[in-house]
């Protein structure tokens, strides 16, 4: 008997035997603890700080009244997170009250979870948010780790279009983006996704450069035209009174109409975006035909060239190594523009605690074996390089009917287009 | 015995070490004890049958996560207020994927959740050993909790709790992963020095605190990564490159850490060991290969790497069948690396009593414990 009692405790390690699983007990606890209260839902969408910020050094007056009146202005407009809302009853005519559909834009935003019917929810969240954040400021969680940064949507400067350097681009070209993604760019393509789900994103996608555009002219507009201080002016200018059902007609107060209109203006940009199309884009004169060796041949001469002189950014041949520090529109806005050096850490602390990302070098792109990041058929490549690439240093050349020192011709463009298909790798 | 008793033994002095090698010398003098107190080899099949359903579960789950797919069925414990068991297989088998893997990833936890009860019964009935007993208990309870949390997680749509569920899954695989090693028939029947070959040696106080913190790196490192897979909407960006660049110091760690647990675990000249060894090494090595693809699959060819010509025009593909996989991977191999490391703690504590039983034997002159003989 004493010995079977032995041989069970022989065997038994006796519980201190596992007691290595403490550790794991420990750090399961200080886990819970690290993880615990911070998935509150979403319930405003963050002010654009920055450019309160930056507003305050150009004008070199304060923002804070003027800031927090414009927020209450676009949420009473726009709703939150949970409740988005297209402006619509302020905007005439159907293309811009249709711009956005009210119930798509249910669908974006908040948590997100699908049904029976694989209709998704919260498509905003579930696909964008990590990198372009919540109000598309374009400094969501993952963003500072990507070059080029994510999209801020909300100065309204678009890459990838069919239509002018300035204009919005086109619903077709946000959808046709996000079914191709940027190969290059951490930008997804989101081919997976059904048409329903990308009508969703693209109208959220207007909806927040919308909301985020008005946001920035009324901050700027507030400070600089209407005179915000210290404290918020007087009623008829100020914003913080303006709900949607005041903002039209007879009731309406100078704060109302300056606000809408304003929003009038930016809604149009996007839906005429269609009518301002690149001219001559879609008339490539070797489309169907091979592209003959002499076009491709004049097309090299004009790459290195005087007038168009790609070479002086994209290299002889192509190969980059140009050395150039420039920076795009949307660092520059809180560097350059502000008499700041986009390197000068110090000085960009402030809007950097604010969300700010650090400023990134706007590289030219290496031409030869390298890849295009916004499509690299002819015609879109007809498209950058008349137009440039918005928000980049990458410039428009000047067009004309006849050759001269300063422009090209289409039929030169062509040629170039030409050479540089012959450059770039294709996928 | 008493507890103290035993502790001493990990220390080494003599009374314990004396009392537990009596002890473990017992069985193997006395045939028809042995006989008696087999150990229970239904338990050992439950348990492997556990750890060959928890690592798929790890994979689906994963998948449910990858695909943002947690809430493709809104309430719980039913599914779509059917019973779980009960839902319509057409529908299920016909329906989104989103909801196929979701209640897939429920119909397979409830089959793990039936082989612990099984296993805990099996245990209570067959198992001598009252610490195995408990462990069995405690998968049973870990599974069960872990149900409810992925419940919770579903009622409140709560992606916090999916972390944590997240968290804890690894455990529960950790935990069926010891259960079928400490009943394994090798495990059983290695009792030590039987006076005839050498005798076995321990693995000293740094190898095994190494193999500790090895371990809770090996989960803090988890832990991390769920920080990074489940990203909040408003964590900051700040946040999120800490979390990142401190997940990838901790990997350079482990990978550099891993070959010198090796070293140190295998001076000890326990194969076992040294098999465990060598199977971390390859599995960080794989796992690290795996966590760069994650991050190119789901963020783009990083520009750290852009000397490499490779991923110059990589196209991310939002939820690609093979950058899922890919993804999910990474989620559930954290799951093995995890495993190996517990169970090379658990035979360097194994080894240390071994030796601590067999120098009370060659204290003894006969080389049997004095009860015995
Ligand atoms: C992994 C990060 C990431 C995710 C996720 C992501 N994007 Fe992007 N997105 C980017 C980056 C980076 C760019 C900038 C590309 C460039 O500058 O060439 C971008 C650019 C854009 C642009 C601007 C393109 C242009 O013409 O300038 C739009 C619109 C856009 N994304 C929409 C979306 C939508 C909608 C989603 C979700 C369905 C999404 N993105 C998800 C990283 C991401
Ligand atoms: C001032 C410098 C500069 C000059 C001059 C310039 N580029 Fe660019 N180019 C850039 C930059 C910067 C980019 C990268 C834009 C971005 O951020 O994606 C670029 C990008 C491109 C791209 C890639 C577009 C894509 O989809 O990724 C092409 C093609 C291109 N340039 C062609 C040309 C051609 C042809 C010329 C001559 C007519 C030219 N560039 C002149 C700076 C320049
Ligand atoms: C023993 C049982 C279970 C185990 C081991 C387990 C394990 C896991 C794992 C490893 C993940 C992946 C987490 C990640 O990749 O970050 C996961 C996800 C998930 N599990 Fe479970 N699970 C179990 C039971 C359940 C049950 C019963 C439910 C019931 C609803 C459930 C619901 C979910 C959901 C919704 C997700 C996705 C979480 C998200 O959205 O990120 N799980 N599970
Ligand atoms: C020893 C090495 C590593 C281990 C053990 C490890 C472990 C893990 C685990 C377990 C997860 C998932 C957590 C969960 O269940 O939710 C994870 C996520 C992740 N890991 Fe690692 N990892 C390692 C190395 C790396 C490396 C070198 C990278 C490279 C950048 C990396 C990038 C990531 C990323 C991006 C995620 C998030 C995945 C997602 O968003 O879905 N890991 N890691």
């Amino acid at each position: 008997m004493r010995l079977v009692q032995h041989s069970i405790i022989g065997y038994d390690f006796t519980m201190n035997r596992i007691h290595f699983l403490r550790p794991i007990g420990g750090l399961m606890a200080w886990a819970a603890v690290l993880m615990s209260g911070c998935d509150a839902p979403v319930e405003q969408y963050p002010p654009n700080a920055v450019h309160a910020l930056v507003v305050h050094h150009r004008t070199d007056l304060p923002t804070e009244a003027a800031a927090q009146e414009v927020t209450q202005l676009i949420d009473q407009w726009f709703g939150t997170p949970l409740e988005p809302h297209w402006p619509a009853e302020l905007l005439s005519g159907q293309a811009a009250k249709g711009l956005v559909d009210q119930d798509r834009l249910l669908r974006a935003p908040g948590s997100f979870y699908s049904d029976q019917d694989n209709l998704h929810y919260g498509l905003y969240t579930e696909h964008c948010v990590r990198c372009h954040g919540v109000n598309g400021g374009g400094n969501g969680a993952a963003s500072a780790l990507q070059n080029p940064y994510p999209r801020d949507f909300r100065a309204g400067i678009f890459k990838w279009k069919s239509t002018q350097r300035s204009a919005r681009p086109t619903k077709d070209d946000l959808r046709r983006l996000m079914v191709h993604g940027a190969p290059g760019t951490s930008m997804p393509s989101f081919s997976r996704l059904s048409d329903d789900d990308l009508d969703v994103l693209v109208d959220y996608v207007i909806y927040l450069s919308v909301r985020g555009e008005l946001e920035r002219w009324l901050l700027y507009g507030a400070v600089e035209e209407i005179g915000y201080g210290d404290e918020p002016v007087e009623d008829p200018f100020r914003f913080g009174l303006v709900s949607i059902d005041n903002a039209t007609g007879d009731r309406a107060s100078e704060a109302a109409l300056y606000a809408a209109e304003h929003l009038k203006r930016i809604v149009d940009q996007w839906g005429q975006s269609a009518e301002v199309a690149v001219p001559g884009a879609s008339s490539d004169p070797a489309s169907g035909s091979s592209v003959d060796a002499d076009s491709v041949a004049r097309g090299k001469e004009l790459f290195h060239g005087q007038v168009a002189n790609c070479a002086g950014c994209h290299g002889v041949d192509g190969v980059g190594g140009v050395n150039i520090v420039d920076y795009d529109d949307w660092s520059k806005e809180y560097s350059t523009r502000l008499g700041i050096t986009p390197t000068d850490r110090q000085a960009l602390e402030p809007f950097e605690a604010l969300g700010a990302l650090r400023p990134r070098l706007a590289l030219p792109r290496e031409l030869a074996g390298g890849y295009a990041h916004g499509g690299a058929d002819a015609v879109t490549l007809y498209r950058r390089i008349t137009q440039g690439i918005a928000g980049t240093p990458m410039p428009a050349v000047m067009l004309s009917e006849t050759p001269s020192a300063t422009a090209l011709t289409p039929d030169q463009v062509w040629d170039l287009v030409h050479y540089v298909e012959s450059l770039l790798e294709t996928k | 015995m008493t507890q103290t008793e035993v502790e001493t033994t990990t220390t080494d002095e003599a009374t314990g070490a004396a009392a537990l090698g009596s002890a473990w010398q017992a069985p193997a003098s006395d045939s028809a004890a042995s006989g008696a107190l087999a150990r229970s080899k239904w338990l050992h099949v439950f348990s492997v049958l556990a750890v060959c359903l928890v690592w798929p579960l790890i994979w689906v789950g994963g998948m449910v996560t990858t695909m943002d797919a947690g809430m493709a069925v809104p309430d719980w414990p039913g599914t779509y207020g059917y019973n779980l068991f009960l839902y319509p297989l057409s529908t299920w088998v016909s329906g989104p994927f989103d909801l196929f893997i979701e209640h897939g990833h429920r119909l397979l936890a409830s089959v793990v959740g039936m082989v612990a009860i099984v296993m805990f019964a099996v245990a209570i009935k067959g198992e001598p050993r009252r610490w195995v007993i408990a462990l069995s208990g405690l998968v049973l309870a870990m599974v069960i909790g872990q149900g409810v949390l992925g419940g919770v997680r579903v009622l409140l749509s709560d992606r916090s709790s999916a972390m944590i569920h997240g968290c804890v899954g690894p455990i529960v695989f950790v935990l069926c992963c010891l259960c079928a090693s400490v009943t394994r028939r090798s495990w059983w029947d290695r009792k030590g020095f039987d006076g005839q070959s050498n005798p076995p040696q321990g693995v000293g106080k740094l190898a095994l605190g190494f193999a500790i913190a090895f371990l809770c790196f090996a989960y803090l490192q988890l832990v991390l990564g769920a920080q990074v897979r489940h990203v909040q909407p408003l964590t900051s960006t700040k946040m999120f490159t800490h979390l990142v660049v401190t997940h990838v110091a901790v990997a350079a760690g482990l990978l550099a850490a891993a070959p010198v647990l090796l070293t140190l675990t295998r001076r000890c000249g326990d194969l076992t060991l040294s098999r465990l060894g060598v199977g971390l090494i390859m599995f960080v090595t794989l796992q690290v290969l795996l966590g760069v693809s994650t991050w190119v699959v789901k963020y783009g060819w990083p520009e750290i790497l852009s000397s490499l010509p490779l991923g110059e025009g990589y196209l991310v593909k939002s939820k690609g069948f093979f950058e899922s996989m890919v993804v999910t991977a990474h989620v559930a191999v954290g799951s093995l690396i995890l495993a190996n490391a517990a169970l090379i703690v658990m035979q360097c504590y194994r080894q240390n009593w071994l030796a601590a039983g067999d120098q009370s034997v060659q204290r003894s002159p006969s080389g049997v414990a004095p009860e015995t003989a």
